[in-house]
């Protein structure tokens, strides 16, 4: 990415414009804003107020519910334009007033980017998806051909001008989507999910994007789970039940393990392992919690002796004891689509009763078809897959129900029913189970993941949350003895990810093998004991998750970050996957 | 499954103006719909091969293989068998050939693969964006060519997640090809559900993110590709009119039909 480009993309007409009109140097303010959806029964925002000065980054953070999203979508009128409720308050952008304007009319000012980046990207050529905006709001077509390439440059996309957008990968599609918003030189961007459904690399992608324009004195709004990525803002702003709870630098927001708890953020990985060495502070890198951590330990040894000792001596515990019978046997299996790609290349591997496998990689390195080979939803070119010592291929779809278990990413796919308990029941109907057999199924999996007293609810009027576990529950009700778990966590905050992640480490305890697709490091870190890591439709590691977590290489060439706690641990010589563990190890060696 | 059949070529047919484009497929079209005889579909069939030839869009047609054979053989046989005139050939109980009927037949499905050939030369050759344009240039307004554009979009994002949907049920046990007429419609409620509810969702998310890039902003859009008329698209244009011309007075002279005999 070029700097100058950055710099001749970006400096705002508009915003100048806009200056010019208002003396306050806010670029947002809202005013008592309260806002009720026309179907739902309780404010989504209530009263609040906020400003953000010109040039100022904001971090927007909260549970699921809390109003993130709705307090964003105020800034360019789609609340109230296009999304129907009651409104009140009053919106200010640079001191204008947002009223009886249009979302349309709001484009050039206040720029939007959305989590769902198929559903922003409408061309069939990068160039005219770039230009799209443009010309909605009649710029002349030499203004457009001229903002154009500095407009890819500025996200990195220069010489993509003639891509088929569907052909690029996750963060490029949401880089495009900014450049697109970015050529109308709004002096207000929101971004409200941006990386939620993108691999380790396409959030690093966006994030640094994030920063760069950052330096362009552009005014930003960010809403984010992960609090890591955060720690960059000038403010964090925390939502709960339709109300600001906080608005403060990082250090004071993120360093409150009270507030964090009760709002349903997940405290930064270091801060974690700092509280658990009874270290009452925030760090806002590896350095700083290392300093911070001697500083309170001396008698810590010191950083080269620790080098020494973790490259000698990794603390290795075995994955899957090798022991436990083979569940699911992959032999050589190749996949090839479209004639060409091959999304497999002679993958073998074995999961056995019991274990607790993560498979990571980006995306398009073919986790999401392994996993679905081992379900037996996709024909291989050639080798085989064996499930309990049989050929796949060969058993009655009941039969193999009973073995392994498939949940897809998005709960939407398979929920119909008309109450919670139709739809668990649909799947062991079809297999022509016994009435009583069913309903003391439906039971014991509904009490499992925690629906037992929404068992006659629509499941349409469930949370995000709840319908991932409804998805997990009509699949658990055919009781295979693996389960197999598409990203069970996107789109979840911190407490539904915990209480699925509960859910799924539970169901391993009682038996149950896992194998989860994810791209969250600390959920691989907290749960998984066995990873494989797959790149280009290779098998590239196949072992103790701490072991992959030792070698930094491979990960990094699967663009996949090590946890920072267990970056940290290092430091002194120790190998931790979370913070207590770190902090009893530290603990032990004092 | 290819719904962009668009080849990015720099052939003289990829160059035309977008309306001209648009115009000689109304004139092919035209020119099908007059005559019934396969001898006079025939001059279409070998103009629409040298389009394919002249763009190299064969890959498309190999790809689309399968539904032109399906096309013309069930048309053909349909209507040999139902178009009852001229001197049976073979006449058993209900059925009935003759040699009016073969032709008749034949020259249905030819018509249908030529309707079909051109609409796939005309969408190898044309954006989807260029095709909006074009239909702009004729009056068209803004917002129908555009929902042309988004129609494209939205119909693979459908069938993917159809397919999605369906490959989750049976992994349930589901199974739509069993049982009689009406438990077979109820049966496609666990994959009509979810796919509907996706649309919904989707075209929701859509409408959002079009109206932040400033569609209905009030003003008229402009476009950052132009297309100026040259003189072959002139050219092409007169030869597309005259093409009609012909086959309306081909029709008019009565050489068009079919021969009762």
């Amino acid at each position: 990415m070029n700097a100058t480009n950055v710099k001749t993309a970006l400096p705002s007409e508009g915003a100048k414009d806009l200056a010019a009109l208002a003396e306050p140097a806010d670029a947002v303010a809202l005013e008592d804003v309260s806002f009720t959806y026309r179907s739902a029964g309780r404010p989504a925002l209530a009263e609040v107020c906020f400003t953000q000065r010109a040039g100022e980054m904001i971090g927007i953070m909260g549970a699921s519910g809390a109003g993130k999203s709705s307090l964003v979508k105020c800034l360019n009128a789609i609340i109230p334009g296009f999304e129907h409720g009651h409104f009140r308050g009053v919106v200010q952008i640079h001191g204008r007033a947002v009223k009886d304007v249009t979302v349309g009319q709001m484009a050039p000012i206040v720029g939007m980017v959305f989590q769902d980046f198929e559903a922003q990207l409408f061309s069939t050529n990068v160039a005219h998806e770039v230009a799209f905006a443009m010309e909605q709001i009649g710029l002349p077509p030499d203004e457009i051909r001229r903002r154009l390439e500095p407009a890819l440059a500025a996200v990195g996309l220069a010489g993509f001008a003639d891509r088929d957008p569907t052909s690029l990968s996750g963060g490029e599609k949401q880089r495009l989507a900014i450049a697109s918003v970015l050529a109308l030189r709004p002096s207000v961007i929101a971004l409200d999910e941006p990386t939620t459904d993108l691999d380790p690399e396409g959030r690093a992608e966006v994030f640094a994007l994030i920063r760069k324009l950052r330096e362009t004195g552009i005014s930003l709004i960010v809403v984010e789970h992960e609090t890591e990525e955060m720690r960059e803002c000038d403010r964090i702003v925390v939502l709960r039940d339709a109300q600001i709870i906080i608005d403060q630098p990082p250090d004071r927001v993120l360093s409150d393990a009270a507030l964090l708890a009760g709002c349903g953020i997940r405290p930064p990985g270091l801060n974690q392992a700092l509280w658990a060495l009874g270290i009452d502070a925030h760090a806002r890198s590896v350095d700083e919690a290392e300093a911070l951590i001697r500083r309170s330990f001396p008698s810590l040894p010191p950083l080269e002796w620790a080098a020494d000792q973790s490259s000698s001596a990794p603390e290795c515990i075995s994955s899957d004891g090798g022991s436990a019978p083979a569940l699911v046997e992959v032999e050589n299996i190749t996949h090839v689509y479209g004639g060409t790609v091959r999304a497999l290349d002679q993958v073998s591997l074995t999961i056995n009763e019991g274990d607790f496998v993560a498979i990571i990689g980006q995306n398009g390195s073919g986790k999401t078809t392994l996993a679905k080979h081992i379900a037996g939803l996709l024909k291989p070119a050639s080798g085989r897959v064996k499930l309990a010592g049989r050929d796949r291929a060969s058993m009655r779809p009941v039969e193999a129900a009973s073995l392994v278990g498939y949940v897809f990413q998005n709960p939407d796919h398979q929920i119909f029913a008309g109450t919670v308990g139709e739809e668990v029941a649909f799947g062991p109907r079809n297999f022509g189970l016994p009435a009583s057999e069913i309903e003391r199924r439906c039971e014991r999996v509904l009490k499992a993941v925690g629906l037992e007293s929404m068992r006659d609810r629509d499941p349409f009027l469930l949370g995000r949350g709840e319908r991932q576990r409804l998805a997990v529950a009509s699949i658990l009700v055919l009781e295979p003895r693996l389960l197999i778990l598409d990203e069970p966590t996107t789109g979840l905050d911190y407490p539904q990810q915990r209480r699925m992640m509960e859910l799924i480490g539970e169901l391993n305890r009682t038996g149950t093998a896992i194998v989860i697709i994810t791209h969250t490091p600390w959920l691989v870190a907290e749960y998984a004991r066995r990873a494989i890591l797959m790149r280009k439709g290779r098998k590239l590691f196949d072992g103790a998750v701490r072991d992959l977590f030792s070698r930094e290489d491979l990960l990094a060439s699967a663009a996949f970050r090590v946890p920072e706690v267990t970056q940290l641990a290092r430091r002194f010589g120790v190998s931790a996957l979370t913070a207590a563990e770190l902090a009893a190890a530290l603990r032990g060696s004092r | 499954m290819p719904i962009y059949l668009y080849l990015d070529r720099r052939t003289f047919i990829h160059r035309l103006h977008p309306t001209v484009k648009i115009l000689a497929v109304v004139a092919i079209f035209w020119s099908v719909y007059w005559v019934d005889n396969p001898l006079w579909l025939l001059p279409l069939g070998v103009l629409l091969m040298a389009g394919a030839q002249l763009t190299r869009a064969w890959p498309n047609f190999y790809s689309l293989r399968w539904l032109f054979v399906l096309l013309v053989f069930a048309t053909t046989l349909t209507w040999t068998i139902f178009y009852r005139q001229g001197k049976p050939l073979l006449h058993l109980g209900p059925l009935f050939v003759s040699r009016a009927s073969l032709e008749y037949g034949l020259g249905r499905g030819i018509k249908l693969a030529e309707l079909l050939a051109t609409s796939v030369l005309f969408l190898s050759t044309t954006k989807v964006e260029e095709f909006a344009f074009g239909l702009g240039e004729l009056g068209v307004p803004y917002r129908v060519g555009f929902a042309i554009t988004l129609a494209f979009r939205l119909v693979p994002l459908f069938i993917d997640s159809a397919l999605t949907v369906v490959q989750a049920q049976s992994l349930r046990g589901y199974d739509f090809d069993s049982g009689s007429l009406i438990t077979r419609v109820r049966r496609y409620v666990p994959v009509t559900v979810p796919v509907f509810m996706g649309a919904l969702r989707k075209a929701n998310n859509m409408a959002m993110a079009l109206e932040a890039r400033g569609f209905g902003y009030g003003t008229r859009p402009t476009s950052h590709v132009h297309y100026e008329i040259r003189p072959l698209d002139i050219l092409t244009l007169i030869g597309v009119i005259l093409l009609g011309a012909a086959y309306f007075l081909i029709y008019y002279t009565g050489h068009g039909a079919i021969a009762p005999g």
